[in-house]
């Protein structure tokens, strides 16, 4: 088997015990929700239409967006019932993503279980009127059964839809199969995204044979077929999730956090991989959103991750000067102690910051050098950036400060990013300047003679709760101020480059050895 | 038992602005083969089913087996009632013998006891017991009418209501299943109520016909006595249709009807 796959399958019992555990929690609590619902419509037609309405609503709002707004709403929520009861609840991971997928499965068991009901002859109602039931023994006894084919089609598409939504809470922190769809679209592991498809499409499937079996069973009113897909269900998923409660005794595990980029999981793997030499056990939390992680830490949900000074100055300190590489340091490891408890132990060595980059052919044919050479030109050409760059702060500032005006802006993930630089898509691209690419393509970094960019140290930072915690600052300390851009760039480089790729773990542990040589 | 089986007095039912009962007043004596006759619309089924509350009345008292049934926990009232209907509705996901031990079941019978009394009644109904183990769906419209039959009388009712319940099926077999039922009325000591719109079905089981137009009675009497009784015309064109019908008949089949 090739090393990639082999990766692949070692992380496979985890991924999918979660997404099992994830989805059919969803789908079980959307099924506990809908179909009271469904049975109120029935009941009432000035019910129905606004029930209908509504569940169709959500299934218009793209899934990974419902996700997303889930985070802040659970966010604020806890802190007012730590503020109310002095005790709050995880944003991050299961719950967001838990709540979300409930509401994405609830559109079709609410149809077509309103219909199925609705559609039961009239005469066997009034026979069941007729020989005494009441209304509830009208519903368990006649309604229900004669309209279980029609709710189990409907849950059969809620549990497809469900399984396949699941890989998004990858990046609201709640490990799914997702994890190798978005790990794999960073690192450009087509393996990985194959593999995260099939296992997902595989399960969808196999699902859907089970339910359609139960399905059938009602139909055919067969005991034996229903039974087997019950059966065949619940098996599987006890199989899927077993590997879950091994791990279950967490209380002393370390979590920690990556971004979504290359130099993030090769970072979390590092700072993982020296805390499970220390003896610790660790989970990874790999794919969060800028905002995302800093906040995650801050509330404890994980204990450790890398951020860069200009991001926190910025986006968490709201500043917009420019002080100065180490003033900035200095000021962020004060404040953010002061106003979140959050410790900086230090900046790593290296920065990775925003740098507007070019091709070196066409900053030579348009005689550019810096920023500010580009604001005469910057109308002509076409701007590429990551997801994030046009909405943040930073580039507020380059804007403002040079007058750049572009002829047009385009958004990529970062790897697409450099691919439309080398092939003339965009004249212009907001890298970053420990990326590995930059010097194995000759790129051209403009200068920034207003110093609108602020400095961009990578520092390690730790959750309030482990601030004195000792196995994990030891584990970390060594790594302070050891890796250099050129380091730093090359490991990059080995994750991202097309021939020869290696894992972030493998780039992880080949770091370890360079920075910090044994004895 | 001598007494009444149901009283109505004063019964009213309103469906939007239209009328479907106005003010009817109606004993029903124990023992007693009553027909409600009259066309589409006249209110006999509403009738009909204010008796087991399939209708709730919005004026008028109603007493049935010496209770009054406006306060009464409906599905605890039909439990004592028969009823069959024109389309029989039979439960599809349950076996004839579970349709038929329906009420028995809801009423807490002991299982002996019920699939004792399954046994008796479907041959009661004139039906071989092993289509007890049948789906509803296999069995004939005749078939079908007869296991509603056994349904409704499952639970030991005193009085029966029946909706048209033979109207679907073709005229052998109603003529079959009529003098069967009418039968059962006599050994078991029942009081039917029947709606139909059929005169001559009236006429051949009841022993007393009630004819309802636009929501009120306008003839009720033993057959014999009703064609002299009655003073108007649309009566009394509905009582002589089956004689008429019959007369024809015995003119075309050459005397032997």
């Amino acid at each position: 088997m090739s090393p990639r796959l082999s990766q692949a399958f070692a992380v496979l019992p985890e991924y999918l015990g979660w997404h099992v555990l994830l989805s059919f929690s969803a789908l079980a609590l959307g099924l506990a929700i809908s179909l009271p619902l469904a049975v109120a419509a029935s009941r009432s037609a000035r019910l129905r239409w606004p029930l209908l309405a509504v569940a169709s609503l959500i299934q218009t709002i793209p899934s990974l967006a419902l996700l997303a707004l889930f985070y802040p709403l659970l966010l604020a929520v806890s802190a007012l019932s730590r503020a109310a009861f002095g005790a709050g609840f995880s944003a991050l991971g299961f719950l967001p993503s838990l709540l979300a997928l409930t509401l994405y499965s609830m559109l079709p068991i609410l149809r077509n279980g309103a219909a199925g009901i609705l559609g039961v002859d009239a005469a066997v109602k009034e026979a069941a009127d007729g020989v005494g039931m009441t209304a509830n023994q009208r519903l368990w006894r006649v309604e229900l059964p004669l309209a279980a084919p029609v709710i189990m089609a409907g849950v059969r598409t809620a549990a497809v839809w469900t399984i396949g939504a699941a890989t998004l809470s990858t990046p609201v922190g709640q490990t799914s199969l997702g994890n190798y769809i978005f790990a794999g679209l960073q690192t450009e592991n087509w393996v990985f995204v194959l593999f995260g498809c099939a296992a997902s499409a595989v399960l969808a499937l196999a699902t859907d044979q089970l339910l359609g079996l139960i399905e059938t069973g009602t139909k055919r009113r067969s005991p034996r077929l229903l039974w087997i897909g019950l059966g065949g269900l619940v098996g599987g998923v006890a199989l899927a999730v077993a590997p879950l409660a091994a791990g279950l005794d967490r209380t002393q595990a370390y979590t920690v956090g990556a971004k979504n980029f290359s130099e993030q999981y090769i970072l979390a793997e590092l700072m993982a991989q020296r805390l499970e030499k220390a003896g610790a056990q660790v989970s990874r939390k790999e794919d969060l959103g800028s905002a995302v992680a800093y906040r995650a830490l801050a509330a404890g949900e994980i204990d450790a991750y890398v951020d860069y000074s200009g991001t926190l100055w910025t986006n968490v300190l709201n500043r917009k000067d420019n002080p100065g590489r180490a003033e900035v340091l200095k000021q962020l490891t004060a404040e953010l102690k002061r106003r979140d408890g959050v410790t900086v132990l230090g900046s790593l060595g290296f920065e990775n910051a925003y740098a507007l980059t070019m091709r070196p052919d066409r900053a030579k044919a348009l005689g550019i050098a810096s920023i500010a050479d580009l604001a005469g030109q910057a109308p002509k050409l076409t701007l590429g950036s990551d997801l994030e760059f046009l909405s943040r702060p930073e580039w507020k500032a380059v804007e403002d400060a040079y007058g750049l005006k572009f002829k047009a802006k385009r958004s990529y993930q970062p790897t697409f990013m450099y691919r439309a630089l080398m092939g003339g898509e965009a004249d212009v691209i907001s890298a970053f300047s420990s990326d590995g690419r930059i010097a194995a393509d000759h790129l051209v970094i403009l200068t920034d003679p207003k110093g609108a960019i602020p400095p961009y140290d990578a520092v390690v930072l730790i959750s309030p709760k482990r601030a004195h915690d000792k196995r994990l600052i030891d584990a970390l300390q060594p790594l302070i101020g050891k890796i250099n851009v050129g380091v730093m760039q090359a490991a990059n480089l080995s994750v991202d480059r097309d021939a020869g790729k290696a894992s972030p773990a493998e780039a992880a542990k080949a770091l370890d050895r360079q920075i910090l040589p044994s004895p | 038992m001598a007494g009444a089986a149901i009283e109505l007095s004063g019964v009213e039912k309103r469906y939007g602005g239209v009328l479907a009962l106005a003010g009817v007043s109606l004993t029903v004596e124990t023992g007693s083969f009553t027909a409600l006759v009259g066309g589409s619309g006249s209110g006999k089924t509403t009738l009909l089913k204010t008796v087991n509350r399939l209708v709730s009345p919005d004026a008028g008292e109603i007493r049935v087996l010496g209770q009054d049934v406006t306060g009464a926990d409906p599905h605890l009232l039909r439990r004592k009632i028969g009823y069959v209907f024109q389309e029989v509705g039979l439960f599809p996901h349950l076996s004839v013998a579970e349709n038929i031990a329906i009420t028995p079941k809801l009423l807490g019978w002991d299982a002996r006891r019920i699939d004792g009394r399954v046994a008796n009644l479907l041959g009661l109904v004139d039906l071989p017991l092993e289509v007890g183990r049948r789906a509803p769906a296999a069995l004939s419209g005749g078939q079908r009418q007869r296991v509603g039959v056994a349904r409704a009388l499952a639970a030991e009712p005193k009085l029966m209501l029946m909706d048209e319940p033979f109207g679907a099926l073709d005229p052998l077999t109603r003529d079959a299943l009529g003098t069967d039922y009418r039968a059962l009325h006599e050994r078991l000591g029942l009081t039917t109520v029947m709606v139909t719109h059929d005169m001559a079905e009236a006429v051949l089981l009841a022993d007393r016909i009630v004819v309802l137009r636009r929501g009120a009675v306008v003839a009720d009497g033993a057959p014999a006595d009703l064609l002299a009784q009655t003073a108007d015309d649309e009566v009394r064109a509905l009582l002589e249709a089956p004689r008429r019908q019959a007369l024809k008949l015995a003119a075309k089949l050459g005397g032997a009807a």
